[in-house]
């Protein structure tokens, strides 16, 4: 079931006089329960199609529709709202709060999302998240304390604390060894199989691909067709 | 740490200051400042000068009869002499009968207590040169200065030999009540304490020293609250990214702003009491709850200025500069 799709999407930056269209009309939908992967060379797009369908950037022109409502046509404060309850993100870096704990992460997510939960609600949904990413022995450690696989993988439960529909990450094993890149790409796919939410990967390692259900290539702004069983599983 | 340590430092300085500041103005001027709030009545024509007023005594008495706690008191700066011909210089104060001032009879005196440190002791002789009898110490009054010299109460008739002058300088009636007299002209205690010569330069320039120095703390507030929310601008563009409110990291900015400025507020203002207590003993210094507590809330206004600006800055930060960057 198609749970988010983006439609024609442009982007057109101006240098000065000179004006680049990064995207030309990109259509991308995500399936629930499904993870679908962005590839591409450096500039051909795909980072700026994830930054604008997960709502950080505005299109030139284009409809992103989901939950029923087109985000393009929003307000800031509205996609805001969309992007702390219903979107989830992982980055290249973990970017974790340096002064707080593993499990304050998490709960910081929690008091952006807006959850409402009892005291007693929130520590057991941080527990269990914090054991579904194996986690949870570190959960009263801080950042400067953690590997960088550590980090992610406490990253990727910040993402999902607060039961977001979609989940964007941007290069989320870029800055990891093939070993741990490949650990965290299991555990991305093994959460959007278990928690039946959708994934948009940007991805550059080959090594990820197995294991996502759809692939897409873009190339200077246009997603080239592409045959799916080329590299799923 | 750095911010907290600026903040300590700078209001630290001010409330020092302000204690000298203070200091200073008790030593010139306890005497009225520690009268209740009330009026100051000179003659009309003493050109808002007190030593070159006098009270006609007709109206004087018209005023004592219908105001019970009406007083007549004059001031006149002079010296006395001890036993051992040692000069010590005072304010002398003479009074009508009040129950704001001690009653003092003929060929007595009663002085500040810093008499006792310049060895002065109950029932000791001081003489001065106008006075052809000497008078005796009958106790002393606590912190009582006037124009940075201490107080010395003596009797009006003791008082109108030494200076010749029988009609008192001032009237004073404490609370609401005011006289209307063309021959009087009244003041309100603030508006007194300006006419004592050298009061109102000596605490203008300390006032503005303070100023300054309030100001300056608002200058490096505003400068260090922006470095240190500068340094943390990934992760409030991470933050912003996640979607947390614009309201929460106002939130999260003035609440750190509050703690390091409470807590720099709280050991400053420990740090300038502990100095009152280690000053030498002639160091004029006074600072009362009431001046800390409105220097803090300046403090307090200032800090919430600085964190608010930098706050703002923060608004303007794009997510995605954030995102691009490397781990904070």
């Amino acid at each position: 079931m198609t749970v988010f799709s983006v439609n024609d999407i442009r982007k057109t930056f101006s240098n000065g006089e000179v004006e680049e269209e990064i995207l030309k009309g990109v259509h991308l939908s995500l399936q629930e329960g499904e993870l679908t992967a962005l590839i591409g060379a450096s500039g051909s797009g795909k980072s700026t199609l994830l930054t604008i369908a997960a709502g950080l950037q505005t299109a030139t022109s284009g409809n992103i529709l989901f939950d029923g409502r087109n985000l393009s046509t929003l307000s800031a404060n509205k996609v805001r709202d969309v992007r702390a309850t219903q979107f989830g993100f992982v980055f290249q870096f973990a970017h974790l709060v340096p002064f707080l704990t593993v499990e304050e992460q998490l709960l910081l997510m929690l008091d952006v999302a807006e959850v409402k939960q009892s005291k007693k609600e929130r520590a057991a949904n941080v527990q269990k998240l914090l054991q579904l990413v194996e986690m949870d022995h570190r959960k009263d450690a801080y950042p400067s304390t953690l590997s960088g696989g550590e980090k992610q993988r406490v990253a990727i439960a910040r993402a999902l604390i607060h039961k977001p529909k979609i989940l964007f990450a941007d290069e989320p094993t870029a800055s990891l060894d093939s070993k741990k890149s490949k650990q965290i790409i299991t555990l991305l796919h093994n959460l959007t199989k278990t928690l039946h939410f959708s994934t948009l990967i940007v991805t550059h390692d080959e090594e990820v691909l197995p294991f996502v259900d759809h692939v897409i290539k873009m190339q200077d702004g246009v997603i080239l067709p592409t045959k799916d069983d080329m590299y799923t599983k | 740490m750095i911010l907290g340590s600026i903040i300590f430092l700078v209001s630290f300085l001010t409330l020092s200051i302000s204690g000298l500041a203070n200091g200073l103005s008790q030593d010139n001027a306890s005497l009225i400042k520690d009268l209740p709030e009330g009026h100051f009545y000179l003659s009309a024509d003493a050109e808002e000068t007190y030593n070159l007023s006098k009270i006609d005594p007709s109206i004087q008495k018209d005023v004592l009869k219908n105001h019970a706690d009406a007083t007549a008191l004059s001031i006149q700066m002079g010296f006395l002499h001890n036993a051992e011909e040692k000069q010590l210089s005072a304010a002398f104060v003479t009074t009508s009968d009040s129950p704001l001032f001690p009653k003092v009879r003929q060929g007595e005196i009663i002085v500040d207590n810093s008499f006792k440190e310049k060895g002065v002791k109950i029932g000791d002789q001081l003489t001065n040169d106008q006075l052809n009898r000497s008078l005796t110490v009958k106790g002393f009054v606590e912190k009582k200065k006037f124009s940075h010299s201490p107080v010395a109460f003596v009797n009006t008739q003791d008082y109108t030999q030494m200076y010749g002058q029988k009609e008192m300088q001032m009237l004073f009636i404490p609370g609401d009540t005011t006289i209307a007299n063309k021959d009087l002209q009244t003041f309100s205690n603030k508006a007194f304490l300006k006419a004592i010569p050298s009061y109102s330069a000596e605490q203008l320039s300390l006032t503005m020293i303070i100023w300054f120095l309030i100001l300056i703390s608002g200058l490096l507030f505003a400068i260090f609250f922006y470095m240190m929310n500068v340094q943390k601008i990934g992760l409030y563009g991470i933050l912003k990214a996640i979607g947390i409110k614009m309201t929460s990291l106002f939130a999260m900015i003035w609440t750190q702003m509050f703690v390091i400025t409470a807590i720099a507020l709280l050991l400053s203002a420990l740090g300038s009491q502990l100095f009152s207590l280690l000053a030498p003993d002639g160091m004029p210094y006074h600072l009362p709850i009431n001046v800390m507590t409105q220097l803090s809330i300046v403090f307090f206004i200032v800090g919430f200025i600085g964190a608010t600006l930098s706050g703002l800055q923060i608004k303007k930060i794009d997510p995605l500069q954030a995102i691009q960057k490397g781990d904070m």
